[in-house]
């Protein structure tokens, strides 16, 4: 009988070392192998891509959309009319009561003569308008709010008017800016649900194409189990193989982005300077691109993980 | 030292191995034959944990290896070499990677791979074809390969499970060689086998198995 062996006796940082140059030489040989096969790399991540870059592009839609019609809102303002009545003198003092308010940035006073003469120019009823005896529009003032007072201090504002004595109505169509907020609002859901349905479908491909390439390295995976390695160590590699599939994905959902966008342009803009806005039609931008990259990365480890785990427990030897 | 203490393995159709009590001391070479079917090969997927026993218990340097669970199996099965009949070589991969797999997994620095990977490569007389692939390499050069990887990280244990069953006299000759050259350094060998010509040639214990009982070779 002989003197027996020592064994390994790693030291702890040769471990660390050895765990860095693993992780690099997988990360590179995954890449190396997803290259080596052009077509099958090409369909995963043209999948990836356009699972990406459908929501991608409605949500740079939506940011646009609301950029713009942000530039549409005006100010809100209340029409103030008051009781049919009330003299100029009158309707001038209600109007410094008013313009007291600190939610009240400014009021202009409209007498009934210039809101007559304006409704007749307007609607080109003149002729009409003369044989009526009295002037049957009340005078107005219109009420800007300050720029701060939110929906909340808006409604108390209207509350605060209607009490003013002299005041009949207070007029505050708010009802197309709730419209225009509930349908951005939708569409933001909308976009929400579907990139969510997108990514779902991303990873289910994402984790069988993983599935596949256990599938095929079986062999290799059994022999590196049986001659000492960890669960960590055979799934390494296809955690890289799922991480390039979800960037390249992303990558090319941002290329299919950028050039749909770049068709898109034009008549857009051409479109937003008829409404004389200063707007451009903006695209996913450097962040964007990015964003999208770093999801689909994320999005192909975590399809990865799960599939080689799942996958590697099944697997004898275990 | 390994202690198999009234081992048996019962799979739902027959027992594969029944009350088996054998101990093996370190540094020992024990060649393990029977005809097939009488359980060499449930006796090393014991060992390596590769099945549990039904009964019975396994000990290995004192460590009941019923307690391995998990992700202390790999490091269990790292202090083990393996040589396989069929070679299990990675043929995507060159000489060298094959032969570095076991320190790539064991954590050794990529420039101790280097060093002991062409070591083990000029013990088995393959320096030089190190960026060769294993496939274009003969049936004997293969499992000299196989054997190299096996002991490039130093194992305490090497096991074979027939690594001559496709070679020539000549060759399983040498084959048996080099395991006695590792063992003369102090490696517990077990080598599975049923060529009882050749291995009744060489002076070690020979644990006989039938039916899946030890009928010869359990003393020391």
């Amino acid at each position: 009988m002989n003197k027996p062996a020592a064994g390994l006796g790693i030291a702890p940082r040769a471990s660390v070392v050895s765990w860095v140059h693993h992780h690099r030489q997988a990360a590179s040989n995954s890449l190396l192998r997803a290259f080596r096969l052009p077509v099958a790399t090409g369909l995963t991540w043209l999948v990836v891509g356009i699972a990406l870059a459908l929501p991608a592009s409605l949500l740079v839609i939506l940011q646009n959309i609301e950029a713009v019609t942000g530039d549409m809102r005006s100010p809100a303002r209340f029409s103030v009319l008051l009781e049919a009545d009330t003299s100029l003198n009158a309707a001038q003092t209600i109007l410094k009561r008013i313009e007291s308010r600190v939610d009240v940035r400014d009021v202009t006073l409209i007498p009934q003569d210039q809101a007559l003469a304006r409704f007749a120019a307007d609607t080109g009823l003149v002729g009409l308008l003369d044989s009526i005896p009295d002037n049957p529009l009340p005078h107005t003032l219109l009420v800007n709010p300050l720029a701060s007072v939110e929906s909340e201090g808006l409604s108390e504002l209207a509350k605060g008017l209607k009490v003013v004595r002299g005041v009949d109505q207070v007029v505050f169509d708010t009802l197309w800016q709730a419209r225009l907020a509930g349908v951005l609002q939708a569409g933001r859901r909308l976009v929400m649900g579907i990139g969510l349905l997108m990514m779902v479908g991303a990873v289910l491909i994402l984790a069988n194409t993983i599935r596949l390439a256990i599938e095929a390295r079986r062999d290799e995976i059994v022999v590196i189990k049986l001659i000492g390695a960890n669960d960590a160590y055979a799934r390494r590699p296809f955690l890289y193989t799922g991480l390039w599939s979800g960037f390249g994905g992303g990558l090319l959902g941002a290329i299919m982005v950028g050039v749909f966008f770049i068709y898109l342009s034009e008549p857009v803009n051409q479109l937003l300077q008829l409404y004389d806005s200063d707007r451009r039609f903006t695209g996913l931008g450097i962040m964007g691109v990015l964003n999208m990259m770093f999801l689909g990365g994320a999005l192909g480890l975590l399809s990865a993980w799960h599939a080689a785990t799942t996958q590697l427990r099944e697997l004898e030897p275990r | 030292m390994i202690e198999f203490n009234r081992v048996s393995k019962r799979y739902v159709d027959h027992d594969a191995l029944r009350d088996v009590s054998l101990t093996i001391p370190t540094g020992e070479m024990v060649f393990l034959t029977g005809h097939s079917g009488a359980g060499k090969t449930t006796f090393l997927r014991l060992l390596m944990l590769l099945e549990r026993a039904s009964m019975g218990s396994l000990r290995v340097d004192g460590r009941d290896t019923a307690r391995i669970k998990g992700r202390n199996i790999g490091r269990y099965r790292s202090e083990f070499g393996i040589v396989f009949q069929d070679h299990q070589l990675l043929y995507d991969r060159s000489v060298l990677e094959n032969v570095a797999l076991p320190l790539e997994i064991a954590g050794f620095r990529p420039r101790d791979i280097q060093r002991r990977t062409r070591a083990a490569l000029d013990k088995v007389g393959l320096l030089g074809r190190e960026r060769a692939n294993p496939a274009v390499l003969s049936g004997g050069e293969q499992q000299r390969l196989g054997i190299a990887r096996a002991v490039v990280a130093r194992p305490r244990f090497l096991i074979a499970d027939e690594p001559t069953g496709n070679l020539d006299p000549q060759l399983s000759a040498e084959i048996m060689g080099l395991f006695e050259a590792f063992n003369r350094v102090g490696v517990t060998v077990i080598v599975a086998s049923h060529d009882l010509a050749l291995i009744s040639r060489l002076r070690h214990r020979i644990v006989t198995l039938k039916a899946g009982r030890l009928v010869a070779g359990a003393g020391l």
